[in-house]
């Protein structure tokens, strides 16, 4: 499949973790041969890039982010081959597929790992970060704060510390050995020469440690991912790396350099000032962040979420910004995980089919690429009863049958219980009953996606906001050469009207994206709409 | 900020209230106030017949009327129309109309109606003469059908004509579009069409609209875009077409129109037209038998005398246009008496191919030219009509596709006096 060069740009991203999609041999895990067959379901949605979570061999005490060996599948989820096959019918259809890639660290169970502490004299030794004491690097946070007390832990075979910035079975790989980078560069390269879109890089903030900083973001962590950076426009190009650094936007800008480190890197603290805004009914927290987003190379891109894998992040925000988030969104606590909300969007949302759509109106319409949480389609639940961030990750629904549909296994043998409660179980909502109603939340979200790949607006455009009077309403251009689109969002609650300001735009007609219909030509005064609960509008502008 | 707009703030309101529709019918008019009603009623009809269940609406482009059309349009009752269809409507049948242009121009108008089709997102743009008197409500039928149904994006008529109307296609605008472009469309100067959604919208941004061609004949444009575009193009019978009365100033324009654009079209498109040799059927539905041969009142003399005069009053004009044996032949001609006249097909066809390179070069003022072309074809008329007098209408056919094989085989020369300095 020919890489474009910046095909991300205007690519929709599945997020999908093979584990959870379907089971074809019966065993109660989802499986690459499962991910191949339900690759029809994915083209329908529309989407045309696929991330897939972490399917490495793994204890999977960390759903797989603690990878034992990088070069090959876990054993649940089939075989190399099982993969090539997969991503062979992925790119016939047109699907694009970036994998994870774990930088930062390993499980503790990776031979590397085990050589590593055997003895203090293995020439592994060097290959993570020890010390015989637990005093180093004082000045770094630690992450989870709800299960981890430092970031060092106490070695009893080797008889000293080892650094770790997750969890103390993720010791963390020491880059500041050659032979580490080289290593790792020829993980990355095995599944290169696969024919791997892209990868999105775990943890990268945190690959240099040094004394009296608080050993994130680097400028000899910039200098690592320049030097991949390089190797893989030489020798793979198109190929596009993302990056996963929870920062703030200024921190995170470095992170594409000047277009020769990352081409992504999700905008972590824009997502939960959407949550914030929704409920506020006021645009002040997004347009306040967006402005505060610096200026990124053309070549480069920010990727937008609602939900995912994880927790609901709120370690972006101001204390009081959390304090709100968790009143209304985490009223009991234990929807709360170390600084965040494990929920998923629908609950998140009340099952308010109006607020759903109006937030992924806004994914897909704010610049940068969308990524959609497997299951968020169809309005699937959580199980906040299920330990760590395992609520958000149950059995995708395919219909309202044995297992909903994700596995002919016994249902007390699957590698997480499915939803079952009478409101998101999977006989209230799963997408073989959406598939035959034409406004289901699965129909209308092919629909919104199918409009959001019908220009390249949105992933290239420019974006200038308006600042109509009514502060329920957020109102933004986007623009692309000739083409502009007019977003209007009524964030409340109650039905709004909203003056706008389109004088620039006088004598274009508007053109509404969804049915296509045209609305009055822009004049003199102030442009009225009139807007119900949780509205919102694309126009296309359009001089004739 | 200034850029002029196509559509007026007063029709974008009218298109909002109507919103999407599946079929939308054009009318272009001007003063037309005489023949308009029966035409807005044969639609009407048509649509309540046969497409009772789909969105439609009647687009009236007018030129400035000062005889009340447009109000006859918007204003024509489908009450009777119902009860004398014994059809019943289902739906509001919308008809509005807007003043395209402060000077009259086919190409604007035809833009207005397209603009229309694409801002309601119809399915079938059907084009309709406020002057096609002859129109059943059938035909609103047999000009969708073929887009809504079986994806065609262009349905180009078939009439039935008398022998004595239509000679303007027969020797000239079918005989060259087919050598030239390669595809057999009769009528591919057409007052009535039918386009599909896709293709409006196609050809609404194209640059047609700013080129000559374009702007001379908007009709013959829409069917070359059609074959130059590789759009699905198909014929559908109609019925009987009556030919308005014309003077014979009307001749010099309607040449403007038609061949001028036929001319005009050729240079943009050599690349293609070029390469072709040969033609090919397009699919045909409802064919009958085209023309109606009954005699026809023809003022023998009258055509006779404009031929002669021609040729001897523009000779100096023919030397700049056509070849030397072209010329002598046709002085050969004109010397005949009138019962001996005949205008053979192969002198006909080289004289066309050399008035089109001379075109394409700009020997002279191209609309000189095209005047120039006029006493010429009155002479191919009038052999067209008196041959084969009280022949049938299969005769016809059968002459008309040996003039069309004489195109296609004069075609190479052409090609070599194409850019050839005279």
């Amino acid at each position: 499949m020919k890489r474009e060069p910046g095909w991300y740009k205007d690519a929709v991203v599945y997020q999908v973790h093979v584990r959870t999609f379907y089971d074809t041999n019966n065993d109660g895990i989802g499986d690459f041969a499962g991910l191949a067959q339900r690759l029809d379901y994915v083209q329908e949605l529309g989407v045309n890039t696929i991330w897939l979570m972490p399917f490495f061999p793994s204890p999977l005490r960390d759903d797989g982010y603690d990878i034992s060996d990088y070069r090959s599948v876990h054993p649940s989820y089939g075989t190399l081959e099982d993969f090539k096959k997969f991503l062979s019918i992925a790119h016939e259809r047109g699907i694009r597929v970036i994998i994870e890639m774990v930088l930062n660290h390993t499980s503790d169970q990776h031979p590397w790992f085990l050589e590593s502490r055997s003895s203090q004299g293995n020439p592994k030794r060097d290959w993570y970060v020890w010390s015989d004491t637990d005093a180093k690097y004082r000045g770094t946070r630690i992450i989870f704060v709800d299960t981890e007390m430092s970031n060092w832990a106490w070695d009893p075979i080797s008889k000293s510390y080892y650094w770790h910035r997750f969890f103390s079975h993720q010791p963390d790989l020491n880059y500041d050995n050659p032979a580490v980078r080289e290593e790792m560069w020829n993980v990355m390269k095995f599944w290169l020469e696969m024919g791997i879109d892209g990868f999105r890089l775990d943890a990268v903030p945190y690959l240099i440690e040094r004394e009296g900083t608080n050993c994130e973001n680097l400028p000899e962590t910039h200098a690592i991912i320049r030097d991949l950076r390089k190797r893989v426009d030489e020798q793979f190009p198109g190929v596009m790396l993302l990056a996963e650094a929870n920062q703030w936007p200024a921190d995170l800008r470095p992170y594409f350099g000047d277009g020769d480190e990352f081409h992504m890197a999700f905008h972590f603290p824009l997502m939960p000032r959407m949550f914030m805004g929704l409920r506020l009914e006021d645009r002040k927290p997004i347009t306040e962040i967006l402005q505060q987003t610096p200026e990124i190379p053309a070549s480069c891109q920010w990727c937008l979420f609602l939900r995912n894998h994880d927790e609901l992040t709120l370690e972006m925000v101001t204390d009081m910004e959390r304090d709100y988030m968790y009143d209304i969104y985490a009223s009991d606590k234990t929807m709360r995980l170390n600084l965040g909300i494990r929920r998923r969007l629908a609950p998140l949302l009340d099952n308010d089919r109006r607020r759903i759509e109006l937030m992924n109106g806004m994914l897909m319409s704010l610049p940068g690429t969308p990524i959609i949480y497997y299951g968020d389609e169809i309005g699937m639940g959580d199980n906040i009863y299920l330990g760590d961030r395992n609520g958000v990750r149950t059995p995708m629904q395919w219909s309202g049958g044995w297992n909903g549909g994700f596995s002919g296994a016994d249902p007390e043998s699957l590698y997480s219980p499915s939803i079952l409660n009478p409101v998101y179980g999977y006989q209230a909502v799963n997408v073989l009953s959406q598939k035959r109603t034409q406004h289901s939340l699965l129909s209308w979200m092919k629909h919104i996606i199918g409009i959001r790949r019908s220009t390249p607006v949105f992933g290239s455009g420019s974006i200038e906001f308006l600042y109509p009077a009514n502060h329920r309403v957020l109102a933004f251009i986007r623009q692309l050469g000739k083409e502009t689109v007019l977003v209007v969002n009524n964030l409340s609650s109650a039905a709004q009207a909203v003056e706008l300001d389109l004088r620039r735009y006088k004598g274009n007609i508007l053109i509404e994206m969804f049915g296509k219909n045209i609305f009055p030509r822009i004049g003199d005064l102030p442009y009225l709409l009139t807007m119900g609960p949780y509205q919102f509008y694309w126009f296309r502008l359009r001089r004739i | 900020m200034a850029e002029e707009t196509l559509l007026t703030d007063d029709f974008v309101r009218q298109l909002i209230n109507v919103g999407e529709v599946d079929i939308l019918v054009g009318l272009p008019t001007h003063n037309h106030a005489k023949t308009i009603e029966p035409v807005v009623r044969a639609i009407q009809a048509g649509i309540l017949k046969c497409f009772p269940r789909e969105r439609t609406v009647i687009i009236n482009a007018d030129g400035g009327s000062n005889d009340g059309t447009p109000e006859l349009v918007t204003g024509a009752s489908i009450d009777d129309v119902w009860r004398a269809s014994k059809v019943y409507a289902l739906r509001t049948l919308h008809a509005i109309s807007t003043r395209y242009a402060t000077t009259l121009d086919s190409g604007t108008a035809l833009r207005t109606i397209l603009a229309a089709a694409d801002l309601l997102r119809a399915k079938v743009c059907v084009l309709v003469s406020p002057e096609a008197t002859t129109i059943e409500p059938d035909w609103v039928q047999k000009l969708v059908r073929p887009v809504y149904y079986d994806n065609f994006d262009l349905v180009c008529p078939l009439y039935r004509r008398q022998k004595s109307e239509g000679a303007l296609m027969r020797n000239l605008l079918y005989p060259m579009t087919r050598s030239m472009y390669g595809y057999r469309i009769h009528e591919p100067y057409a007052s009535e069409f039918a386009i599909s959604g896709r293709f409006a919208t196609d050809l609404l941004g194209k640059e047609i609209w700013t080129q000559e061609w374009g702007r001379m004949g908007a009709e013959i444009s829409v069917t070359i875009t059609a074959i130059t575009g590789s759009y699905r193009v198909c014929q559908s019978f109609l019925g009987t077409k009556a030919q308005p009365a014309r003077n014979s100033s009307d001749l010099v324009s309607v040449m403007r129109r038609t061949v001028g654009a036929l001319f005009a079209s050729l240079d943009g498109n050599f690349e293609l037209w070029s390469k072709l040799s040969g033609s090919q059927p397009v699919p045909t539905l409802d064919s009958e038998p085209e023309v109606i041969p009954e005699g026809a009142r023809i003022n023998r003399k009258r055509l006779h005398d404009m031929f002669a005069t021609g040729v001897t009053n523009l000779e100096p004009v023919f030397r700049s246009i056509l070849s030397e044996t072209t010329l002598s032949d046709l002085q050969k001609i004109a010397a005949l008496g009138i019962d001996e006249f005949n205008y053979p097909a192969e002198l006909w066809a080289r004289t066309v191919l050399e008035f089109t390179a001379s075109y394409h070069k700009s020997v002279i003022n191209r609309d000189h030219i095209l005047q120039a072309l006029v006493p010429l074809y009155r002479g191919r008329s009038l052999t067209f009509l008196l041959d084969d007098q009280n022949g049938s209408g299969e005769n016809i056919e059968i002459r008309e596709e040996a003039l069309c094989g004489e195109f296609e085989r004069l075609k190479p020369y052409l090609l070599e006096i194409w850019g050839e300095r005279k």
